[in-house]
Order: structure tokens, then sequence, then C-alpha cells
């Protein structure tokens, strides 16, 4: 593996869909490099709802606060945020309305969570096989609630995902919460979800940033069972708290949080 | 049992006489979506000062035959109108879905909903017109109440066939006949709007289902109500028809007027 | 062993429920008459249209107000800078989509041209519109009224597929039968004559002469009330659009309401 250090000039990164001799497919591989430059977004999966939220790295000055959204609405109780390249986010979007709604033409229910997973990530794989096209630039964190919360990447089920530059550090962050046993509230998610997003800032220090949350809850819920904005006041209230603990953090910063940063990186396997 | 697959099963013509297949039916048009199957009777609905109040009974009609009894014809739009259903009601299940899918193609973006009742109405009557000019109608007699666009009470209606109107007071079928001249009696036009009180508006609504209760055959006690106010939308369901008095039913021969 | 049945074959004889005569893409489903009137009369420097405002279903009325002339070519939903008048009767649905459709065709010839639709080519357009739908019409009759290149009022009467002509005056719907008569007595003075103008066949037939604006306003007024009066499917209000060189003026007046 290590003879070719690198595909330029090899010729198999030309096209889609074809293999190096070691094994590898480049193309895959420059996508997945365009999502480590993109701003970090996070899932969070707990016993009443799931939260996501991501850092949106502002380009221009020019942009409005609050403009060029990158967490959309897929179905009433569905939504995703992605990172990476945000025109194919907003196609891969479109795909998953379009499925969700052809769902609802067959079936005359909301499709569940799961399912809508497993068939966009079909669609992403086929995008993977074709010389006339190529892999998505993004990845992206589904979240939705059906009878179960679920919070979805590929067609699988996850507690916590983190996709995009600060990726790492969001993910020892995730682990520390200790999803599995379902104890986080969803509105403790919330400051949680805002909290990471500073703290995998970290990464990208010298870019400006705006923090975007949804959540949906249970049916019970604050948003009963609908994907919805996290409400301004809310939003602020765990921004506040999530500088905070980053202030407090800083002086523990230097020896704790670097080693704990290769855990759970699945996507680059 | 003999070696032509084709005639296994079938009726032998020399015993039977040949196979009359005329009730298949393989030419012509489908008529089945030419006459509503399972149905429900008026929808009433009155503005009043600051909003519109509307109802509708639970029951659904097979013919004659009170089929469902827990039907909901009245359906909320986002918080934005309320739909009044009377005709068939498979027709209204589909109408349901299809103004769902528009709430959630409009919920996409964060600013919500931003179609409002005229908007609605518009988009339904023009709907209901297509239908019937593809001669395949969608066998309702619909209200829409909410707001326009100026925020000011809206109540407006569509037919199967695409033909719409508006007015203080509106209600469909049965109700047109015996529920219009009460409400026009208690609301007469001189009388503006504004004068009208929520509460007056709903307890003529009730007088009117509760005469339609006891003339209407195909009606029931059990109903629902909504009021659309700037305060957003109540729907009460499952209402019951208070104070029957049948008294007055021993008395009828004929059709009313006859007193001999 | 041959049955009797095989020198009787039951064909054609049994009555299945379902297999009744088809009434699909029978148009006798898909009209109903809304009843009402309208009426136009056209002067030298302008034209009026006008209607009631009823609209009804068989003995029903369904609302005291439903307008049925309507501004044609106008820049948003009150019709400002509308410079041609269109007014329907009939199936009232068929109406609407009729108004709606030359209203989108007299925008775009604005567009695409950078001037107004003249009221003859909107009239010859409407006719095309209607004769498109020769086998399935708009069940409505329509009279559309304008200024003309000279700027004298212009009021084409068209019947339900598009057969026209240009008019002085026109009544269509509900009670045009009651009207139209009335107005060719008063508008162009049939079976009037001069007294004392002569015997027999010499006597002079009086000439229709251009009508002042307010005494046509007061004969559309006198249409409807006497209109009103024997005919129950009219009532309710009077809405009277009048065209002049200065624009769209809209007048209403209540009609009784029984």
């Amino acid at each position: 593996m290590l003879l070719i250090q690198t595909s330029i000039g090899t010729g198999y990164d030309l096209s889609n869909s074809v293999f190096s001799p070691d094994g590898r497919n480049f193309q895959v591989e420059y996508a997945v490099k365009a999502v480590e430059n993109g701003g970090t977004s996070v899932g969070i999966r707990c016993k009443d709802g799931v939260v996501l939220a991501v850092e949106k790295i502002i380009t221009s000055k020019l942009l409005k606060p609050g403009a060029n959204k990158r967490i959309s609405t897929v179905d009433r109780h569905v939504g995703i945020v992605s990172s990476g390249l945000a025109p194919d986010g907003r196609h891969f979007v479109s795909r998953a309305r379009d499925e969700a709604s052809s769902w609802r033409g067959i079936y005359k229910g909301p499709i569940p969570v799961s399912a809508l997973a497993n068939r966009l990530g079909g669609y992403v794989q086929a995008y993977t096989l074709y010389s006339s096209v190529r892999p998505f630039g993004v990845t992206s964190i589904m979240g939705g609630w059906d009878s179960e919360a679920e919070l979805a990447v590929d067609g699988q089920g996850y507690y916590g995902a983190a996709t995009g530059k600060g990726r790492q550090a969001a993910k020892a962050e995730l682990e520390k919460l200790d999803l599995a046993s379902e104890k986080l509230s969803l509105h403790d998610a919330v400051k949680e979800a805002a909290r990471i997003i500073y703290v995998a800032h970290e990464d990208n220090k010298d870019k400006e940033f705006e923090l975007e949350m949804s959540w949906i809850s249970s049916l019970d819920g604050p948003t009963q069972g609908r994907h919805e904005e996290v409400p301004k006041e809310l939003l602020e209230e765990a921004e506040r708290a999530a500088k905070r603990a980053l202030e407090g953090d800083d002086e523990e910063e230097d020896e704790g949080a670097k080693g704990t940063g290769n855990v759970g990186e699945r996507m680059e396997e | 049992m003999n070696h032509f697959p084709g005639t296994w099963g079938r009726p032998r013509d020399d015993v039977y006489g040949p196979y009359d297949s005329s009730y298949l039916q393989t030419t012509g048009p489908k008529t089945h979506t030419q006459s509503p199957a399972v149905t429900g009777t008026s929808v009433i609905a009155v503005k009043f000062k600051g909003g519109v109040a509307i109802a509708a009974d639970n029951l659904a009609s097979y013919g004659s035959l009170a089929r469902f009894t827990d039907v909901k014809r009245l359906r909320k739009f986002g918080d934005a109108a309320v739909i009044g259903f009377s005709g068939d009601v498979s027709d209204m299940q589909y109408i349901d879905r299809l103004l769902e899918s528009i709430d959630i193609r409009e919920n996409y973006s964060a600013h919500g909903n931003q179609l409002n009742a005229k908007n609605l109405h518009t988009y339904l009557s023009k709907v209901l017109y297509k239908r019937r000019s593809d001669f395949n109608p969608l066998w309702n007699h619909i209200l829409v109440a909410g707001f326009d666009s100026e925020k000011k009470p809206f109540l407006s209606s569509a037919d199967l066939l695409g033909t719409t109107f508006s007015a203080p007071h509106l209600a469909t079928g049965f109700g047109a006949h015996l529920a219009i001249p009460i409400l026009r009696r208690l609301f007469p036009e001189e009388r503006s709007i504004e004068e009208i009180s929520k509460e007056e508006a709903v307890s003529a609504l009730k007088d009117c289902l509760k005469v339609l209760w006891y003339r209407d055959a195909r009606s029931m006690d059990k109903y629902s109500l909504a009021l659309i106010t700037q305060d957003g939308i109540e729907v009460h369901e499952d209402q019951q028809i208070e104070a029957q008095n049948w008294a007055f039913a021993e008395s009828i021969k004929g059709y009313g007027a006859q007193t001999v | 062993m041959t049955s009797l049945l095989s020198h009787n074959p039951h064909t054609n004889s049994i009555g299945y429920s379902f297999a009744q005569p088809t009434n699909a893409g029978n148009t006798e489903h898909s009209y109903t008459d809304n009843g009402g009137s309208v009426l136009g009369i056209t002067g030298k420097d302008f034209a009026v249209l006008a209607g009631d405002t009823r609209s009804t279903s068989g003995y029903n009325i369904n609302s005291r107000y439903v307008p049925k002339v309507f501004k044609i070519g106008g820049e948003d939903e009150t019709g400002k800078d509308a410079h041609i008048l269109l007014s329907v009767v009939g199936f009232a649905a068929d109406g609407l989509a009729l108004k709606e459709r030359l209203d989108a065709v007299v925008k775009m010839y604005k567009y695409q041209h950078g001037k107004p639709m003249g009221v003859r080519a909107c009239a010859q357009r409407l006719s095309t519109i209607l004769y498109q739908k020769r086998f399935f019409p708009y069940y409505v009759q329509a009279i559309l009224a304008g200024l003309d290149e000279e700027g004298k009022g212009a009021l084409y009467g068209y019947d339900p597929v598009g057969s026209y002509e240009r008019e002085q005056c026109r009544s269509a719907g509900a009670a045009s039968s009651l009207i139209m008569p009335f107005l060719d007595n008063q508008v162009n003075l049939k079976n009037q004559y001069i007294p004392g103008s002569g015997e027999g066949h010499a006597l002079a037939a009086r000439k229709p002469e251009p009508m002042s604006r307010e005494t046509v306003e007061q004969l559309v007024r006198d249409a409807f009330t006497s209109a009103v009066e024997r005919h129950i499917e009219v009532g309710d209000g009077l809405q009277m659009l009048v065209i002049t060189a200065n624009g769209i003026e809209e007048i209403y007046h209540p009609l009784k309401k029984d």
C-alpha cells in the first residue's frame, strides 16, 4: 500500500468504478476529501428525540444570517444535514424528498426512517458505479422519528454521528455521552450538540461559522414527531452554554482531549 | 379435463350454452367514478367577528345504510384553514392526501406554510374543475373556512363541477335547504359580520345541526365543530347534539303542513 | 345428454346490475345552470356591461354576490389598467375558466407585443377559444365590450361555441328573453314610428341615435328592475361596469332579494 502514496498520474483515478491494483477506489476517496473540508455536522439520538446540528462556515461576508440552510426537511418526520459540497447535498435532499413522497403515494403513510435511509444508501452507492457520474461530495446524517428514534447514515442506525472537518473531535465527544443508555434528554441533547459543534470548530478556527440546529421530538414532545428548526431562544441558550463550556475547558484541553482523536472513525476505513 | 388448458374450468358450451361475457364489459369507458358510494351529508358554516365557524356530523352513509359513524369530515390544513367535505368519502380522503402532500412541500422551507384559506380554495376548485372536465369528477361539495391575505375571515364553497361561490353563511347538501333559511333569519344581510359573536355563531350552527338531525335521514347526532380565529384553529370532535326533543314528531302528518 | 339450455342459449338476457348502459363522457352531469342575466349597451364613446350578482342552483340561492362581469387584461386582481370587459352567464365554473383564459391571453399579448390588445383582436381570439371546445363547450353566453380603434364603444355577443357578431346592444342569460325585446325597442327603436309621418307603409320608423351615458345607465337599471320582477333567478344586486377613454368605472345598485 505504501508503494503508491498518491493516485496522481497512475490513471486509476480517471473514472468512477475503477479499482487500483491494491484495491482502492480513488474517486470515492476524493469525494471523502471533499467532505473532510466541509463544516462539521453532528446528529444525536436520545430517548425522546433526535437533534441535528451543523457548523455552517460563512464563505462570504455578503451572506445574510440564516441564509443557505444546511439542514433540510425531507418529510414531516425526517431531516437531513450534510457536510461537503452544498449543491450535492441539495440534490441528495431532493432525492430523499422524492422517495419520501413516493412512499406516501403508495402506502398512504409516512416512510419509516430506516427504509428511507436504505433507499438513499442505494442511491448514493449507485453514484460510485458509472463513468457518467461522480460520487456525492457529501456525507449526510439523517434523523427522523417513526415508532422509534432512528439516526442513520448509509442505512445504518446510529446513536450519534458526525461528519465534516471536525468529525474526529465530535465523535470523541459523542462517545462520552453514553447515548446507548438512552439517559440523555432531548433538551440536553440540543445543548450537547451545540457544544460539540463548538468543540469541533477548534479544527477550523480561522473561519467564521453559524450554528444551525434542528430537532425531532417524540409525539408527546415539543415538536410532536415533526422535524423543525430548534426555536431561536433555545438555540441561543445552547450557544451561550457551549461558549461557556469551551472557555472553562480551555485549560484542561491542552492535556486531555487530543489523544482520543481517532476512536470511531468509520467513514474512512 | 382435456388437453386444452384454455378451456379448463369453463362451463361446457354444449351443456350450459355459450358463455355470456357481456358483464365483463370490455369496451366503453369506466363508469364506477360516475356516482358516489359512501357519502357524508351537509356541512354548514358561518362567519363571525374575527373568524369562521364550521360544522359537520360524523356519519358516512352507504346509500341509506348508516355505514360509518365516526368519520371526521372537517380537516385542518396547517393552521391556515379548515375544509369541510360532503359527498364521497373516498374522494375526501384522496383530497386530504393531496393537501397533506402540499403541506409537506410547503414546510420544506422553515418559514412554514404561507398558503391561506383563499389560496387553498382557489387550488381545490381548480382540482375539482379539472376532474369534472376529464369526466372523472371528485364527488364532493366542500366548504373552505379560514382567512384571506388581508386577514379577513374567509368562507367559500366549491362543488364537484368546479362551481364556486362565497357568502357570509354557507351550507352544502340538505343544509342548503334547511340550515340556510335559519342562518339567514338569524344573521340577515343588514347585520354586519362585526356584530356576530363567536358564541352566537356556534349556537346557530348547533341549532342548524339539530334541525338537520331531526329532518335529514342521512344525518346523525354526533358531530365535529371547528372555530378558526386569529388565535388559531380549535376543532371539537365527537360532539353530541344536546337537548333533543322528539315530541313534535308524533304530531307531524304528511310533509308537516297537513293538520288533519 | 344435451341440455335443453344448449337450444336456448341465455345470451343478452341477463340483467347484471353492473352492466347498465354507461353514461361516462355524457356531458349531462358536467354542467349546471347558475342563472342570472347580463346586458351590454354601447354609446358613442363608451360601453356599458352589466349583470345581476345572484348565483343560483335550481331553486337555491347560492350567494347574493357573485359577479358575472370581469375586467380583462388588468395588471393585478383588481383589474387595474384593464381596457376590455367580459361578461359570462350560464355555467359559472366554465365562465370563470373562460375569463381566466382570456385574461391570460390578453396579458401575454401585451408582454409579447408591447402594446395592449385591441378589442377587435380580442373578440376574434375569444371566438377561437370557445370554438376549440366545440365538442365539450364552455356552457356560457359571453359578451365582450371595449372601445374600438376610433374610440367608439364596441360590443360583441357570442354563443357558447364561438359564433359572434358586433352589436349595439345585447342581453344574455336567464332573463334575456325579457330584456332583449325591451332593448330592441328602447335602443334600436324597433316598432317605433314618427307620429303623423304617413299612412301604412309610408309611416316612417324612428331612427336610432347615439344615446348619452345617463340614458343608457337608466335603461340598464330599468331592464334589471323589471327582469327581477318576472324572473326568479335574477336579483340581489346589479353590477355595472362602464368603460370610457378614462378607464373603467364600477357601479353597484341593490336589487330586490326576493
